[in-house]
């Protein structure tokens, strides 16, 4: 970790100072425990504050297509270079946005950084019951954490990944101008539908009250939306008001249609970085929504997310013999 | 003002006795999430909690709410006036918060008859923090862990008992319904208190530089320093809606044809529709001028209208931020600090 | 929302008997015809479906399917043309793949198979499509009012 860390920054320093990034999106050191946060870096100088390690969480591509977006009111796109480090998940959600042509390549210097999964700081605060985090650090694959009396916790790693780096295939970036080197871990699963498979399992009354639960903690503040690099769209449907989709009341139904509306338009798309559901304030488990549909696109049109710019979009593409049995 | 003692034994028989009468309200366990819910029994009370995830600002000021329904330009029914309540366990900062949506929902010149009736039939037994979080700064807010402001009653928990302190006339009537569960205070709860209130201000780590903000914030407007503060925001309203002062709304009408309510509901400056107007201009473009906006309203305008930061210090902004964009920061930034 | 009223959106049960209403969106240049063509040829098919024509299977955003349900749909169905036939060339196709992931997605969530349905009715297929009508209103008669995904705050 602290190898990449510094591997990063030397590559950072060496793209501001030869002027083949502008801008460069990295992580610095967040101001809570168990945190990292964005921050976006076009002073050589600034590199030094570049950071790597196991709360790298957030999707850095989030961003990108805002930056190459023209400016509203001169409706011109200002000429930059954008450097951005990507884990393996943020890599294909990058590999989405040049596929959907919303970022131009040759303006884009993808670092790629292999991963070894990112700590899930929820997990962790349950973990410790309501005591408070003072201090945290990674040491020798473990979180040493100090809680408020001054004690201090050692948590192996292992068990506090997030669920989506449990069951990620791509640790390794499969798209990049840079490589930083450094060893990558995969989790061995022997199912990683596991969890959607035993909810397909359950009744339709069980899983509706599933979804009924999930969607009644929802406070419609769109951070899933949000979060998601792939919920780019300069007006989202939840937001349109002529025609109005989506109420903005919390009537479980405007908030179920909300929900729907958004995942659904991840189908064939998400990468399953896990944003959405890392950032939603109140724990809802949309990430078992969104697995349903990669595993669904992966069973019926046999295609997997985010490795390959070429291949067509699944829906935006079709073969003569598609599943035509669900059809009258 | 008096100030009794609430033997832990029978804060069970305590509660129990206010569900008889009132509608009670406390911080529950809700799906992994604390919240302010209306309790029937007194175990459903969460055990141990701090500041809830979901402020109490909606007990006042609900998300969705009817104010009434209308048939072809018809009033039908209005809201109904609400029943008599009782808020169990809001922290000092929460209870501030309320206070500072008085300003706004029953101000000189606006005043918002759901909110009012409902503020009006509700009486507040707040617990001062004994132990703040990392993400506290009340006391740079013009508040305290242990305050008493906006509270009817403020509890004091001193390990065996609680202090009882009546804080209102409001709450007063309600601990002489109550008279009997209740002792009267020793020499060593008052120390024991004091004690409290002590450590709980030693506690109290972080904070932010308000002084001279709001003079500050005055002239900028075009500074800079807006555009590097809001690049990593995501735009979300995690900030507006977990906040417990934020009070921005929009109303419309959930109808078909012409039969249907008008429903009021929260809003937040961060989402781009917020001020989007009918010919499709935007004023706040982007998240620059919408995060702008926000540290503008918390730290300027209202200080400006109201004469008070319109920020409590809760910390759930900090704590909740997908991004860890901590208001803290911004604000340090902001003063040069 | 604090108020919740009855969802009167559909024909209420209690008063007569329950009569199922479905949403069907018909591609105009195929199952709109064969509407037509049922129409004219006299086939007698249930009066429990409320046509919107669309241009094309493929033009049916899930969102018109879920906004049906929220607002009183007991059922929706979707009907284009037959694969090869569509006016477009390959809208359907498109269509299919979309309400392939959709279906099972509907299901996944809680809504009950038979809701949501699909079919490839042709121009020439007028007695197709009585049947087709048949055959949903029946599923959706069993299933009974729709109570899930709607939207009870308004009526």
């Amino acid at each position: 970790m602290k190898q990449i860390q510094s591997r990063l920054r030397q590559t950072a320093r060496q793209l501001l100072s030869e002027g083949k990034v502008d801008l460069l999106i990295g992580y610095r050191q967040g101001s809570l425990p168990l945190k990292t946060t964005p921050c976006f870096v076009s002073q050589e100088e600034e590199a030094v504050g570049l950071v790597w390690n196991s709360f790298c969480t957030n999707n850095l591509a989030v961003y990108l297509p805002g930056l190459f977006r023209p400016d509203p009111r001169s409706r011109k796109r200002e000429e930059k270079k954008v450097g951005i480090v990507v884990k393996g998940c943020d890599c294909r959600s990058v590999v989405g946005h040049l596929k959907e042509d919303q970022v131009p390549r040759e303006d884009l210097v993808i670092i790629g950084v292999p991963c070894q999964g990112m700590i899930d700081e929820k997990k962790i605060v349950a973990k410790l019951e309501g005591k408070e985090i003072i201090k945290a650090k990674e040491q020798d694959g473990q979180i040493l954490v100090v809680d408020e009396k001054g004690q201090e916790i050692r948590l192996a790693k292992g068990n506090f990944l997030r669920d989506s780096c449990q069951v990620c295939q791509h640790p390794v970036p499969p798209l990049y101008d840079i490589l930083i080197e450094g060893e990558t871990a995969r989790q061995a699963l022997s199912d990683e539908y596991a969890e959607v498979k035993e909810l397909e399992e359950r009744s339709i009354d069980q899983r509706w009250e599933f979804f009924q639960r999930e969607m009644s903690k929802c406070i419609r503040c769109y951070a899933c939306r949000n979060a998601c690099p792939l919920c780019y769209c300069p007006e989202c449907f939840a937001e349109q008001s002529q025609p109005r989709w989506v109420g903005t009341t919390d009537d479980p139904s405007d908030i179920m249609a909300f929900h729907l509306g958004r995942i659904f338009h991840t189908a064939g798309r998400c990468v399953d970085c896990g944003a959405c559901e890392a950032a939603c304030p109140m724990g809802i488990e949309l990430r078992k929504l969104t697995r349903k549909l990669i595993k669904d696109v992966e069973e019926l049109f046999g295609y997997e997310t985010g490795v390959s710019v070429e291949e067509p979009p699944p829906l935006a593409t079709y073969k003569l013999d598609d599943d035509d049995e669900f059809i009258k | 003002m008096t100030e009794k003692i609430l033997t832990k034994d029978k804060q069970e028989e305590f509660l129990s006795r206010l569900i008889k009468v009132y509608q009670v309200f406390a911080p529950v366990e809700k799906e992994g999430n604390s919240l302010f819910s209306q309790i029937n029994t007194p175990e459903e009370l969460a055990e141990e909690y701090r500041n809830t995830k979901r402020p109490p600002k909606e007990l006042f000021f609900p998300h969705s709410e009817a104010l009434f329904r209308f048939r072809k330009g018809q009033v039908l029914e209005e809201n109904p006036n609400e029943v008599e309540r009782v808020i169990f366990g809001m922290r000092p900062c929460d209870a501030k918060s309320l206070t500072l949506l008085d300003m706004v929902f029953n101000g000189k010149d606006f005043k918002d008859p759901y909110f009012i009736a409902r503020r009006e039939k509700t009486t507040i037994i707040s617990i001062a923090c004994a132990r703040p979080q990392i993400t506290c700064f009340c006391t740079s807010c013009g508040t305290s862990p242990v305050s008493e402001e906006g509270s009817d009653i403020l509890l004091f928990d001193l390990g065996e008992n609680y202090l009882v302190k009546s804080i209102t006339p409001k709450g007063q009537q309600l601990i002489d319904s109550l008279g009997d569960l209740l002792t009267d205070t020793q020499e060593s709860d008052l120390k024991k208190r004091d004690e409290l209130i002590k450590t709980a201000l030693v506690e109290m780590k972080s904070e932010i530089p308000t002084e001279g903000l709001k003079e500050k914030l005055e002239g900028m407007f075009d500074s800079p320093i807006w555009e590097k503060i809001h690049l990593k925001c995501l735009g979300c309203g995690i900030c507006t809606y977990l906040c417990p002062t934020c009070h921005c709304f929009d109303i419309v009408d959930e109808a078909v044809d012409s039969e249907g309510e008008r429903v009021k509901n929260w809003d937040s400056c961060m989402y781009p529709q917020f001020t989007i107007q009918a010919s499709g201009l935007n004023p706040r473009l982007s998240n620059k001028e919408r995060l702008r906006q926000r540290m503008m309203h918390k730290f300027n305008y209202s200080v400006s209208n109201y004469g008070q930061t319109f920020c409590v210090g809760c910390g759930r902004c900090v704590r909740n931020c997908p991004v860890n964009l901590d208001i803290r920061e911004i604000v340090k930034l902001i003063s040069g600090k | 929302m604090e108020k919740k009223k009855p969802n009167n959106g559909g024909d209420q049960p209690q008063n007569r008997q329950w009569q199922p209403k479905i949403v069907a969106f018909l591609c105009h240049w195929c199952s709109y015809a064969g509407a037509d063509l049922a129409g004219i040829s006299r086939i007698q098919y249930p009066p429990n479906i409320r046509v919107i024509r669309v241009p094309c299977s493929s033009r049916v955003n899930p969102l018109h399917i879920i906004k049906a349900l929220q607002h009183g749909a007991d059922g929706v169905l979707v009907s284009g043309c037959h694969p090869g036939d569509c006016h477009y060339g390959s809208g359907n196709y498109l269509a299919r793949r979309k309400f392939a992931l959709l279906k099972r997605f509907l299901e996944f969530i809680g809504i009950e198979p038979g809701r949501v349905q699909f079919s490839w009715v042709s121009a020439a297929e007028g007695q197709k499509f009585a049947s087709v009508i048949e055959e949903v209103v029946e599923d959706v008669r069993k299933l009974g009012p729709a109570r899930r995904l709607v939207k009870n705050s308004v009526k």
